[in-house]
């Protein structure tokens, strides 16, 4: 065969309209943009729709997916195509440097994006997104209006269950150290308010209780546990400073199964996130180990009720001796 | 000697102005490059700096890479060369200038305006509309020109190589218009999850249909002049062309294979990518059977030895991407800097280093100047090599660590300390790779300005 102009022209067209008519042609004619459940009626406020620019504008895209698959263990729920019915454009992300942000809505409430977005090291600490404090404080709250939008219909009971919980914890709050402590232990299941921290308190696991805080506590609660890390000064409530606890005993001492609760399932309405997809089992109990020896002084690893004791673990008593202060007083300092 | 008056060399071609400015670009590129490197090891360092901050400098560094350097280069290249097999002149000087100031105001727009966060943000489309509008206007031009020159060719036969750059062009005509949606100039995009679907049958067609067809007609031209041999076969030539064009062009689905998108077009997207080895396989025996036994001779060559190198990447960058395609395999290395590796052997490993060696073949002929200094084309080769070597095997394994990771149930932000080591040691390599773009341009200006003329050593030899 001979390449001849006529033939070069013609042929390499007609083949390359072939593929066209296959990848985007038939693809153009059968994909619906029917909004999957998630999607319907939703509609996004100008805050949103500028938010979803500027995530565009910046380049978020090239770190942050927008689908849920389903060999992830992230998300609630998979992608649909209809997830993205009449978004103009959706940009699905190639790299995953950060997590997928498809259902983050209501994940966490606006003053965490806040705190995030001026400094990702605020609430993340081995975070390495940039800061995106230069884009001025309208932008940083566009780009949490878009967030918070992120799952449609999901993300909007999210938020609203966020707005909900965020008024009872501030409330908690402003009613004094003590009554704050007691909101949150109320709001501890019963079980786990008579759970001991079943692993022993030793030197190796405060260790790694620590390494575990640095990387996702530090920066709110703060190196000493008095909950005056980088971000305190954007969360409202703020942190948990732990040494309030000294004085709100559960049951005549610290619980730590309150911890544990907390720690997995996060506080909602406040800036304290779960962990439960982030953290292992043992992860938070040696978490809850630190906090109670390192900021309280005391822990109650191993005491009763236990069971039969893991096998291997060292022969560790527990010499820690719950502190003497009576019951909270209203008012006390 | 006097030096022989300067009005007898060639005059600065479009062709020459292509090289010179994909040199440059291919230096600037990889400064965004290297920022957003350090970025990813020490987010703090560039802190609240807008236009160097990940999001924006990432954009300015793809494109400027793939078009500013590869495919500007490469269209340089085959200005000069196409006529040359075509024993024509190019038919318009004047009109390649033409596209060459429409193309490099393209490519200028990167850093203007992506780095002050104007820009459409679709991977490889973030162009905005103007800009779009030059792109098009310059390969609509080059389209002319050519076809021009070819009908005013004085040899009968057209060239694989004439063939290769001739498609590269009308596709990239077609296929920049509907990548970019250029009918919706406000967003550049259609609604919805088709969006993703032409946009991967684009983003992945840049690469198939733009940069691979031009890296390999210069192969095509470069391979049998070093080697002094003809070409090994027609009948493979023509299977490779037609086959690339067949098979490379509608399988970018597999970009976006675990999004929700029809399973049809999954299906048609990983069974075609397997079967890419079929036109790379084609033109890599075509061009190694062609040079067999006298590989030395394109080694020693140092534009031969880009290019003998440029193919190997091929041959891995395409035992790769098919691999890549199948689901088993992606489940563990989508979203991961795996992709990453992948990306930086195929545009700078075979296009890129490619596009070197068509630079350094050419260059002497546009000049009428010998090469400065052959020792910097060496250092500039191994600097290239040992940077580019490493980030595959840096950039792999980290991806790896990140889906490993994954698949057993850790969160992205827990995965990352384990791949900040790999971090580091890519920013480290990546300043290889710029020094690298350093010399090579330090070397091509050089060349330019001081090159000894070639007329004038031959005056030497005929003297001695």
């Amino acid at each position: 065969m001979k390449m001849t102009p006529v033939l070069l022209i013609v042929a390499a067209l007609l083949i390359f309209w072939v593929s066209t008519f296959l990848a985007v042609l038939l693809p153009a004619v059968t994909v619906s943009d029917r909004p999957s459940p998630a999607r319907q009626g939703v509609q996004w406020s100008a805050d949103v729709a500028a938010g979803h620019d500027l995530y565009n504008r910046n380049g978020c895209s090239y770190c942050h997916s927008q689908f849920v698959r389903a060999i992830d263990w992230e998300g609630q729920r998979l992608a649909q195509s209809g997830d993205y019915a009449g978004m103009e454009p959706i940009i699905l992300g190639t790299e995953r440097t950060g997590p997928d942000l498809s259902q983050e809505g209501g994940l966490h409430p606006d003053d965490w994006h806040a705190a995030h977005f001026v400094n990702p090291r605020h609430t993340r600490p081995l975070s390495i997104m940039p800061s995106w404090e230069f884009l001025g404080d309208t932008a940083v709250r566009q780009l949490t209006a878009y967030m918070q939008s992120e799952g449609g219909r999901d993300a909007d009971a999210h938020v609203q269950d966020q707005r909900d919980y965020h008024a009872q914890a501030l409330g908690a709050y402003r009613a004094g150290p003590d009554r704050n402590v007691r909101w949150l232990h109320d709001n501890v299941p019963a079980v786990w308010r008579d759970m001991p921290n079943p692993y022993p308190a030793t030197e190796s696991a405060r260790e790694r209780g620590k390494a575990v805080y640095l990387q996702f506590c530090v920066n709110c609660h703060g190196l000493v546990g008095d909950g005056q890390g980088s971000a305190a000064k954007f969360l409202d409530p703020p942190p948990l400073n732990f040494t309030t606890l000294r004085r709100n005993l559960a049951q005549g001492k610290y619980i730590g199964g309150i911890f544990y609760y907390q720690i997995m399932n996060g506080v909602t309405g406040t800036a304290m996130p779960y962990f439960k997809r982030e953290l292992e089992s043992e992860k938070i109990w040696a978490v809850s180990n630190y906090l109670a020896v390192q900021f309280l002084g005391y822990t109650d690893a191993t005491l009763e009720p236990r069971g039969i004791p893991a096998a291997g673990e060292p022969a560790w008593k527990n010499s820690y001796t719950a502190p003497t202060t009576g019951p909270a007083r209203e008012g006390a300092p | 000697m006097p030096a022989m008056p300067t009005t007898d060399r060639p005059r600065f071609s479009a062709a020459l102005a292509f090289l010179v400015a994909g040199g440059v670009w291919f230096l600037v590129a990889g400064l965004y490059g290297l920022a957003g490197a350090v970025h990813l090891m020490a987010p703090e360092f560039f802190n609240n700096i807008p236009w160097l901050v990940f999001g924006r400098t990432r954009p300015v560094h793809v494109n400027t890479m793939l078009f500013g350097f590869v495919a500007g280069s490469l269209m340089g290249a085959a200005l000069h060369y196409v006529p040359a097999l075509l024993r024509a002149k190019l038919w318009s000087p004047r009109l390649a200038w033409v596209s060459f100031w429409l193309w490099q105001a393209a490519v200028l727009s990167g850093p203007v305006t992506f780095a002050f966060g104007i820009t459409q943000a679709r991977e490889y489309t973030e162009y905005i509309w103007p800009v779009d509008v030059c792109v098009v206007l310059a390969v609509g031009t080059l389209i002319v020109n050519l076809l021009m020159t070819l009908a005013r060719r004085g040899e009968s036969g057209l060239y694989v190589s004439v063939w290769y750059v001739v498609g590269a062009m009308l596709w990239t005509a077609a296929l920049y218009p509907i990548g970019n949606i250029m009918w919706r100039p406000q967003t550049g995009a259609v609604p919805g999850i088709l969006d993703s679907i032409i946009l991967w049958f684009y983003g992945h067609n840049v690469v198939g249909l733009l940069l691979t067809p031009l890296a390999l007609a210069a192969v095509y031209f470069i391979v049998p002049r070093i080697t002094k041999t003809p070409l090994y076969s027609h009948t493979l030539s023509l299977i490779g062309f037609f086959s690339l064009a067949a098979i490379y062009s509608h399988i970018g689905g597999h970009h976006i294979l675990q999004a929700p998108i029809p399973n049809w077009l999954r299906t048609l997207s990983v069974v075609d990518s397997v079967a890419m080895i079929v036109p790379v396989t084609v033109v890599l025996v075509n061009v190694w059977m062609t040079a067999r036994g006298r590989l030395g001779m394109l080694w020693n060559d140092p534009a031969g030895r880009f290019i003998l190198v440029g193919t190997f990447w091929y041959l891995i960058t395409c035992v790769q991407g098919p691999l890549q395609s199948l689901p088993s395999v992606q489940k563990v290395t989508h979203f991961t800097n795996w992709t990453i590796g992948h990306a930086h052997i195929a545009v700078l490993g075979f296009a890129g280093f490619i596009a070197i060696g068509a630079l350094w073949h050419v260059v002497p002929n546009l000049t009428g100047r010998r090469i400065y200094s052959r020792r910097l084309i060496s250092l500039q080769f191994g600097l290239a090599m040992f940077g580019l070597v490493g980030f595959f095997l840096v950039l792999t394994a980290a991806g790896l660590v990140q889906g490993q990771a994954w698949q057993r149930g850790e969160t992205v932000y827990r995965a990352l300390p384990s791949i900040a080591p790999y971090m580091i040691l890519r920013a480290m390599l990546g300043v290889s790779i710029l020094a690298s773009a350093a010399v090579g341009l330090y070397n091509l200006l050089m060349t330019v300005h001081r090159g000894e003329p070639i007329e004038n050593t031959l005056a030497q030899e005929v003297q001695a």
